[in-house]
């Protein structure tokens, strides 16, 4: 048995004084799609965000892919988590294609990935328009482009079907699969239960800031 | 509720005030020379407060305790006060003596220029709701920008030195007369204490208006469904 | 660390060319500002030939705290976080973006610099140092104006900030700016102001390079 990429244990988080996270304890095994759900700010974002490294918790201990929460470690594990963030995090005034290319040139992956990318997302045709051109729908479909070229062994998904036509909704069942068949693992926030539901292998819900199983 | 060191701060400043009128006028200026016992006392304090400023920045960075922040905070805006003092009162006694509200002396200059750094410090300051935010980003501006304070200091006074040399009256002049040095020493110790009492005060003031600003308990604090526990801590 | 700061760089450069902000919005302001001064100050040509260099320094510094808080500049919170994720130091991010901003002012301060020949008129001795005075000064404007866009970035801080925060801070820059200038004028020394100059240069890259990382975290 491999041991788990997630590991939280008693992890808190205050922002501004108040407890947004109290004492979360999650464990997330290679392989694993795992649906977080929960009322609006309920500190669903705040979670994906300590899971991405980005937020130190204020206390409690964990590990993601192994490196130890708030400690020099996760710098080199960093590369391997994707985050597909609520706003697509694209420079408006470059063309998708560009964007990309940035994306593959930061970490040393040639050109040609993703411009393979975009096609797996079916943006080959709109890859020389620039972001600021470009509908909502068509910047989702290259976030989820960027996490293909990164293949990510952690994948956070904010708010995974927002703005996704049906057909593009595929896209996410798509990419979690990848993940997971190769051994990594997703966490991904929805609304829309009906449509996770389909993806996700188990459920855990925020409620007043614990997390608890749910039934999916 | 008074504290030691409020009653401290009053009692000095009462005795350097008496200090200050009783002692003989100045031989050249008379009674206009009194102002000193203001204005170097504030100009001191202009650049205690400015390192207690970025110590208390560095030592925040380096340790995350909003009590830091509070002190870096309170000493910025006691700052604020003693530097505008320190123009002002430089002001009315350069009017009599110089002729002019205002003279492009390189000590001036940098007073002013402290003041403007000061002022965008508090504004930058008053920008963020998060605290720990406003800690971080106050605490890196406090640190770049006094860091130029040596090197505005240089260039000024390069800048002056190339026109003309120093005319400006040096109030510290080691010529000064034992009795009128006393009186100064006394104001510089008196102010000394009166900031330390000051800030103190503001540092206690900001570490509950943190806590007021933050939500309170049982109250939502982002959306429905989330109650935040009772667990105060804003400030520590 | 160098190769991220090149790959940012060229992109900071490739977006603010596609926005020209700088060039269309920015550089175009500045040259109205040297041409509104005679029309306040009156067209008595020793008197705009005396100014004309010190305006030009003003200028650069006004409106180069315009050019540090141009869009291209100002990351989004999710663009943030993808390039923390992919491994690139906030000090890489720090260098790119104060490069990007070096080369723009310098854009700027030639186009103003020549508007200002034209208008003013100045007699400078040995225009050549201009070479070795404009870059140092545009570098450390464009590192305080980095530092000073990155504080204010994000909810609440209010975009008239920034130039508050910049300009006092680069009084040193402007003296030192400003007096090479007339010392070439005068054709007196001037290596103590370009000392001077390359001394907040270093001093502003090494805090820029120190706090990038602590205004990261959240």
């Amino acid at each position: 048995m491999s041991s788990p990429l997630v590991t939280l244990d008693g992890v808190s988080v205050r922002r501004s004084g108040a407890l947004v996270l109290r004492e979360i304890g999650l464990r997330i095994e290679p392989g694993e799609a795992v649906g977080l759900f929960g009322s609006n700010g309920s500190g669903k974002t705040t979670l994906l965000r300590v899971l991405a490294t980005l937020l130190r918790p204020s206390s409690g201990m964990g590990t993601v892919l192994g490196a130890r929460l708030a400690s020099s470690e996760v710098e080199t594990i960093r590369p391997q988590i994707g985050l597909v963030a609520h706003e697509p995090a694209l420079a408006i005034h470059l063309t998708l294609a560009e964007n990309l290319h940035l994306v593959a040139a930061l970490s040393g992956v040639p050109r040609s990935a993703a411009d393979e990318a975009l096609s797996d997302v079916g943006l080959s045709g709109a890859s020389q328009r620039r972001v600021m051109h470009c509908s909502n729908g068509m910047r989702r479909r290259a976030e989820f482009a960027r996490m293909l070229l990164i293949a990510p062994r952690l994948l956070l998904l904010d708010e995974a079907h927002v703005g996704l036509d049906p057909d593009a909704s595929k896209l996410v069942a798509h990419v979690t699969a990848e993940v997971t068949a190769r051994g990594g693992a997703v966490v991904l926030v929805s609304h829309e239960r009906e449509r996770a539901i389909s993806i996700i292998h188990r459920a855990v819900e925020i409620r007043n800031g614990s997390l608890i199983e749910a039934t999916p | 509720m008074i504290k030691p060191l409020d009653v401290a701060a009053g009692l000095m400043l009462a005795t350097a005030l008496v200090l200050g009128l009783v002692v003989p006028p100045d031989a050249v200026q008379g009674d206009l020379q009194r102002m000193m016992y203001v204005h170097v006392p504030s100009a001191w304090l202009a650049y205690l407060s400015f390192a207690t400023t970025l110590v208390a920045g560095i030592a925040y960075l380096r340790t995350r305790r909003m009590r830091w922040d509070h002190i870096a905070g309170a000493s910025g805006e006691v700052g604020v006060v003693f530097t505008g003092l320190a123009l002002v009162t430089g002001s009315i006694w350069g009017k009599p003596v110089w002729g002019v509200w205002w003279t492009w002396d390189a000590r001036l200059v940098l007073t002013a220029v402290m003041f403007f750094v000061y002022l965008g410090y508090l504004a930058l300051r008053r920008s963020f709701d998060d605290p720990e935010v406003r800690a971080r980003r106050a605490s890196v501006y406090g640190i770049v920008a006094v860091a130029q304070i040596p090197l505005v200091h240089f260039s000024v006074v390069w800048w002056r030195g190339l026109h003309q040399p120093a005319t400006v009256l040096r109030p510290g002049d080691p010529q000064i007369d034992g009795p009128l040095l006393a009186a100064l020493l006394a104001a510089v110790f008196a102010f000394t204490v009166v900031f330390a009492a000051l800030v103190s005060r503001r540092a206690e003031v900001n570490r509950l208006e943190d806590l007021i600003a933050a939500p309170s308990a049982g109250e939502p604090v982002a959306g429905s469904g989330v109650a935040v526990p009772p667990i105060v801590g804003g400030g520590r | 660390m160098i190769r991220h700061i090149a790959i940012l760089f060229r992109a900071h450069l490739r977006d603010e060319r596609r926005a020209g902000e700088v060039t269309l919005v920015i550089v175009p302001f500045g040259m109205v500002a040297l041409l509104v001064v005679p029309m306040a100050i009156g067209i008595d040509t020793p008197l705009l030939d005396r100014i004309g260099p010190g305006l030009f320094w003003v200028v650069l510094l006004l409106f180069g705290t315009l050019v540090s808080q141009r869009q291209s500049a100002s990351l989004s919170e999710s663009r943030r976080d993808t390039l923390t994720l992919l491994g690139v130091d906030p000090a890489a991010r720090f260098a790119a973006a104060a490069m990007a901003g070096t080369v723009l002012l310098t854009l700027f301060a030639v186009v103003a610099g020549t508007v200002t020949f034209m208008l003013y008129d100045p007699e400078i001795a040995n225009p050549a140092w201009l070479g070795a005075i404009l870059p140092l000064t545009c570098a450390g404007l464009a590192m305080v104006g980095t530092i000073a866009t990155a504080v204010t970035s994000g909810p609440g801080a209010r975009s008239s900030l920034a130039p508050l925060l910049v300009v006092p801070v680069s009084v040193p820059l402007l003296l030192a700016a400003a007096q090479a200038t007339e010392g070439l004028r005068a054709s007196a020394g001037i290596l103590r102001w370009l000392l001077l100059l390359c001394v907040v240069d270093v001093i502003l890259a090494l805090a820029g390079v120190l706090t990038a990382r602590p205004l990261e975290e959240s």
